[in-house]
């Protein structure tokens, strides 16, 4: 049987895999996927982490919901409902609340694991058929500061300008609070290759993973600290007469301003912020003046923060110092984290976005979209509220009543988790669409069983803003229904006044004339084009009639950044520090993160035999262990001003002694975290916060 | 309303001095949106009156230039056009003469009045000038080959003047003397360093760790003399020319250079003059109030707070952040309140390691307990001071692998465990690496490769590399095991052999 190219349903790198049906049994519908390598996709060249030649193992599997579900006013327990039965029920109920209280007072949240078409149809059913200003996803919760960052600096938003490959070429490669080599590990191959060449790796990051292992300069600065960093390389650089004065006066302004900023910030004065010692700082700066080529990479690390848009531009001011970005195997680039994570964020499910990166509040985006809609523009609602904003309003006076959830696990996911597990609880309606009884979904007065990424097609883009296709390989279950579904049954039964396709090549198609003259232009892609040149980078605006198709892009701002006048901007960011400040009640930093074997709220991974699923723990250094007397193993319990979270406490020596570590994935870590958020991105500081832990 | 009333005049603040401390409280009163600019209605009227002429820079790095590790370019903290932009008259090259209360104005040598609604005095600290003979000429000025070393005029000054020079001397021992003599060192000038203590950084560190510092400068080609005062600056005996400078030990040390580093204090000629009460330094209170007149405020090294003056850029901005919050919240009365600041002075200089956290004789009076790790021979000597559980003070000379970490408690207060203190003078535990374990002493179910789950007993069972990818995807993620497995399996064959060998040791 021939097998199915597509790519892994997981993280951002999206690996290409070769999908295989294998019968298991004798009747027809027990067919199991065999996950096989697809050697050519360059991105991982055959290489899959243990999640994703596992990726098969909810095919089949019992937990898999395949029946929708609507709770029982009479015993409050969900129970199975026709489609039908749960569809109208959820249209009946809508309309009763806009009609009491406003269109608003239906929200929408989606998810950075949606595919594009998803995405895009999600933004507009919210738009004109719920007719509601409030969506938003938890891409906010990924790579959102980054996004900001990159937007400010370079006039648009791409995680990478550049393919992943291109880090081989590199000279030095500066990771700040990454850990690829767990939480994507194929793409630690280009690290290796890089290394191999001669290259230098330099990770910053407070706990010493198995990236730092590849690091040959490792920086563990205390959390929340990264920019303080930053403008301390950006005052060594400027010092020694090392920023590229040319490339700053050609391609850039703002660096006055900039300089005289990071003047304030001497290498002993960052060692007392950062904890990073003065002569580490040399030792980087050393390493970044003598090298051609830079390529500075963020991720989380240095996203997840209240000061996560300020921290990225102050790395890419590094960047911009050192004449990196539009060079060849050189430049800034942010390692998103979602499956599409990217192309999620472009299509219109973010508050103030609509297709193709259009701001909402601008007339000209509204005209354009509204036309391809074939809506009146003014009909088209503003500026929704943020992810944290929108889910902290549930339930409160002026706050949505009913919401949506499309390829998320709130519960688990949100910061300050109890919070919004209660607001959730506030709600008069809560709709949640998933492949399994996530811990959201238990909450649900409506549960509808959707497909999962083997049985579906539709396109990604990927870390690098290549766009990819995921085909189907696999008929679903019976009983389960796409989103496209979802959305087009209830778009109808709400009576909207455009129809909602269920076919993802024609959404695909409309998706790409919506995205026509914005910044990220889709119009040019096809399917067939993406599966002939393994992927096409956005942007590619259509040809017009006559002229050769455009050729995508995949390196950004050789010649120009995407501002009015081609220039990159130097932003100063001020730095401020973590929202929340250790203090005697709570005298750690808690850190949070991903482990290898599991994948975000862990609703798909720990329900995957074959995917080791030891749950939380809380990680710490030795000379911590000892001073409050917790054994490796044995329960602690951390504490914050949010929350508690009991688990066995791993001692190790690879984290800083004044910082706990605490996975993502399992219910309880984000009942710690903080829940201040981003001015700009509206990110909230997952990355740190005080607590204090406990035997 | 109010449509014919005419605007209140808006408070003048006038701010005299424009170094660290003075450009932090503008920089914090822009932050706060207090200044009052073309486009805005409310906020003061800010003037700053600095005597120097270069645009406000970061000062405490002038070693750094003069040792050439820092352009001097990169040493401005805010353009002429940054004041002039956020609406502040910045005027540089302005000496204040006098103030006078009464009237609330300030009198510039060129006989301006500014007139003020609220005055800060931020005019830093003077360089003392040691009592030797022969310094100051006739004239008042000093020997021309006699430099101070505060300004960046200063700098600039010592700096031309050292292409014709050889040697120098530098008088006093304390962390700027130190500084001074590496850069010169760096320079290649000839540098000796005259301390009249008898030991360096003698305020700072005991006599054991300054001996360390000692041999490490004269490794560093800088020769040290201390218990000695320089007492007079006379004219070479050998008929070169040029002075020397006589000690009181009997020496006499032939030099082009003089360098003063010997210190300095409160610069408080202009608040005495006002009749604000000054002791060391200007006496404020909590609010940066002078306690003689609530209109003045003063800040930075001139002045005093609760019996202590710093001399330190992190206190001074940290009084700067209080003071505008103080300055642009004054209709609400709800004032931020100064309670003093943790000192952590570090030596600047390449090749000298040196780290001073809090006042280590202050805290060992007040029953602090010491933690030490001395090693002469390695030229290392770190001292902790611990009260209560709680890092106080701490010396650290010679090895500075765990500052970052030993500062991070002393700044948090965090209480540690008995063996901490301790712990953070060795070297850091790393893991079981250096154990001397190889991975063929995994056993058979440890994990080798996390991305695709393989135990070290599953790498045993293949014979290649190949085998390894195609049966268990060893390898093929990540990569980070392939010389884990490599070992595995070239030790295969011979793992029975190994065991007995390790048992038999």
């Amino acid at each position: 049987m021939d097998a199915t190219r597509t790519h892994c349903p997981y993280c951002s790198l999206q690996c290409g895999m070769a999908i295989s049906r294998v019968a298991t049994g004798s009747a027809a519908r027990r067919v199991a996927i065999e996950i096989g390598p697809w050697a050519e996709f360059p991105v991982n060249e055959g290489a899959l982490c243990r999640k994703g030649w596992t990726a098969g193992g909810l095919r089949g599997s019992r937990e898999r919901l395949t029946s929708p579900m609507v709770r029982d006013r009479a015993t409050g327990e969900l129970r199975t409902a026709s489609w039908d039965e749960a569809l109208d029920l959820v249209a009946r109920r809508i309309a009763v609340l806009q009609a009491a209280h406003g269109n608003d007072a239906v929200a929408v949240f989606g998810g950075g694991g949606l595919t594009n078409e998803k995405a895009y149809q999600l933004g507009r059913f919210a738009r004109v058929a719920l007719g509601t200003s409030q969506i938003d996803y938890n891409g906010r919760w990924c790579m959102s500061s980054a996004a900001s960052a990159g937007n400010q600096a370079f006039g648009v938003d791409r995680g990478l300008p550049f393919p992943l490959a291109d880090v081989e070429q590199a000279d030095v490669v500066v990771l700040v609070g990454s850990n690829l080599a767990e939480t994507m590990p194929p793409a630690a191959r280009h690290l290796d290759r890089l290394r191999e060449r001669g290259g230098k790796v330099v990770v910053i990051d407070p706990r010493l993973t198995p990236t730092g292992e590849r690091a040959d300069l490792l920086l563990q600065p205390v959390p929340g600290t990264d920019l303080a960093l930053a403008l301390g390389v950006l005052h060594l650089l400027d010092a020694q007469g090392a920023v590229d004065e040319e490339y700053v006066a050609r391609r850039t302004t703002g660096f006055d301003d900039v300089r005289r900023a990071a003047a304030a910030w001497w290498p002993e004065r960052v060692e007392r912020t950062t904890g990073i010692a003065t002569d580490e700082l040399h030792a980087l700066v050393a390493l970044l003046a003598s090298a051609d080529k830079v390529m500075v990479l963020t991720a989380r690390g240095a996203e997840q923060h209240a000061q996560g848009t300020a921290t990225v531009l102050g790395w890419i001011d590094v960047a911009l110092a050192l004449g990196m970005p539009g060079k060849e195997y050189a430049g800034y680039g942010c390692l998103t984290g979602q499956g599409n994570g990217q192309g999620g964020r472009e299509h219109g499910q973010k508050a103030d976005q609509l297709p193709g990166y259009r701001m909402i509040d601008d007339p000209a985006a509204r005209a354009h979209v509204a036309q391809v809609w074939g809506v009146a523009p003014e009909s088209l609602p503003g500026k929704g509220r943020s992810a944290y904003e929108l889910l902290d309003a549930l339930g409160q006076d002026g706050g949505p009543k009913a919401l949506l959830v499309h390829a998320s696990n709130i519960v688990v996911s949100a910061p300050n988790a109890t919070h919004v597990t209660r607001r959730l609880e506030a709600l008069d309606l809560l709709v949640v669409c998933d492949i399994v009884m996530s811990e959201t979904a238990a909450l649900a007065d409506v549960v509808l069983p959707v497909t999962q990424w083997a049985e579906e097609t539709g396109t990604m883009t990927n870390l690098e803003g290549r766009v990819i296709l995921r085909q189907r390989a696999v008929t679903p279950p019976e009983g389960v229904r796409s989103d496209l579904d979802v959305i087009a049954g209830l778009a109808e039964r709400l009576g909207s006044p455009i129809p909602f396709s269920t076919d993802p090549e024609e959404i695909f198609a409309e998706l790409g004339r919506a995205s026509a003259g914005g910044k990220a232009d889709y119009s040019g892609i096809s399917y067939e084009r993406i599966v002939e040149e393994q992927g096409v980078f956005w942007p590619c605006p259509a040809a017009p009639a006559g002229e050769s198709p455009h050729p995508g892009t995949p390196r950004m701002f050789a010649d120009s950044f995407a501002t009015p006048d081609g220039r990159a901007r130097f932003v100063v960011p001020e730095y401020v520090g973590p929202a929340e400040e250790p203090d005697p009640s709570y005298p750690l930093h808690l850190t949070t993160g991903r482990v290898l074997s599991q994948y975000q709220s862990g609703a798909q991974t720990r329900r995957i035999r074959d995917l080791p699923d030891e749950g939380a723990f809380v990680e710490m250094h030795p000379m911590l262990a000892e001073r409050i007397g917790a054994h490796d193993g044995r329960p602690v319990v951390v504490r914050t001003r949010r929350g508690e979270l009991k688990a066995p406490a791993r001692i190790v020596t690879t984290i800083r002694p004044d910082t706990v570590f605490v996975p993502f994935h399992w219910v309880g870590a984000n009942r710690l975290t903080n829940d201040a958020l981003d001015p700009s991105s509206r990110m909230p500081e997952f990355k740190v916060c005080a607590a204090a832990v406990l035997v | 309303m109010s449509q014919d009333r005419p605007a209140a005049p808006r408070p003048r603040l006038v701010v005299v001095g424009s170094g660290m401390a003075a450009t932090r409280l503008v920089e914090e009163l822009v932050a706060r949106r207090a200044v009052a600019t073309s486009s805005t209605s409310g906020g003061l009227d800010v003037t700053v009156l600095g005597d120097e002429h270069a645009p406000p820079y970061n000062r405490i790095l002038l070693s750094a230039v003069l040792e050439g590790t820092h352009r001097p370019e990169a040493l401005t903290l805010r353009s002429e056009e940054w004041y002039a932009e956020h609406g502040v008259d910045l005027r540089l090259g302005a000496r204040v003469l006098g103030v006078d209360r009464e009237r609330r104005d300030v009198m510039l040598v060129d006989g301006t009045l500014v007139e003020y609604d609220t005055l800060v005095l931020a005019t830093g600290s003077i360089p003392s000038l040691p009592p030797i003979r022969g310094l100051v000429r006739m004239d008042g000025s000093l020997h021309e080959a006699v430099h101070a070393f505060r300004s960046l005029a200063d700098c600039e000054r010592l700096l031309a003047a050292l292409p014709g020079s050889r040697r120098a001397v530098v008088v006093g021992g304390g962390l700027l003397g130190l500084q001074v003599a590496r850069a010169l060192g760096v320079r290649g000038i000839q540098t000796e360093v005259v301390e009249g203590a008898e030991h360096l950084l003698h305020q700072q560190i005991s006599a054991p760790a300054g001996r360390i510092l000692t041999r490490d400068l004269k490794k560093l080609g800088v020769a040290v003399y201390t218990g000695a005062r320089a007492v007079r600056l006379v004219e070479r005996t050998d008929g070169s020319d040029g002075p020397a400078l006589r000690l009181d030990n009997g020496f006499t040390l032939d030099t082009d250079l003089v360098v003063l580093t010997a210190g300095g204090r409160p610069s408080t000629a202009l608040a005495r003059g006002a009749g604000l009460e000054v002791r060391r330094g200007i006496v404020v209170d909590d609010r940066l109030a002078s306690v003689t007149d609530p209109s003045v405020h003063a800040l930075g090294d001139c002045a005093e707070h609760d019996g202590r003056t710093t001399g330190f850029v992190p206190p001074a901005w940290e009084q700067a952040g209080i003071l505008a919050a103080n300055l642009s919240t004054r209709l609400c009365d709800e004032s931020v309140r100064y309670d003093g600041t943790r000192v952590v002075a570090r030596l600047r200089a390449s090749d000298l390691d040196v780290a001073v956290l809090g006042d280590a004789r202050a805290e060992l009076d007040a029953g602090g307990e010491v933690v030490e790790v001395a090693n002469p021979i390695a030229g290392s000597h770190r001292r902790i001071v611990v009260r209560d559980g709680r890092i106080v003070a701490a010396t650290l000379v010679g090895d500075l692998s765990r500052v970052g970490l030993i500062t991070q408690h002393f700044d948090r207060r965090t209480v540690l465990g008995p063996h901490e203190p301790g712990e953070l003078l060795l070297p850091e535990r790393t893991g079981d690496a250096g154990n001397g374990a190889g991975p063929w002493s995994l056993p058979d179910d440890a994990e080798v490769c996390a991305c695709a789950g393989v135990t070290a007993g599953r790498i045993r069972a293949c014979s290649s590399l190949e085998q390894v990818r195609d049966d268990t995807r060893a390898t093929t993620g990540c990569g980070g095991c392939a010389s884990t497995v490599r070992q595995l399996l070239s030790r295969r064959t011979d793992t029975a052999e190994l065991a007995t060998a390790q048992k038999g040791t």
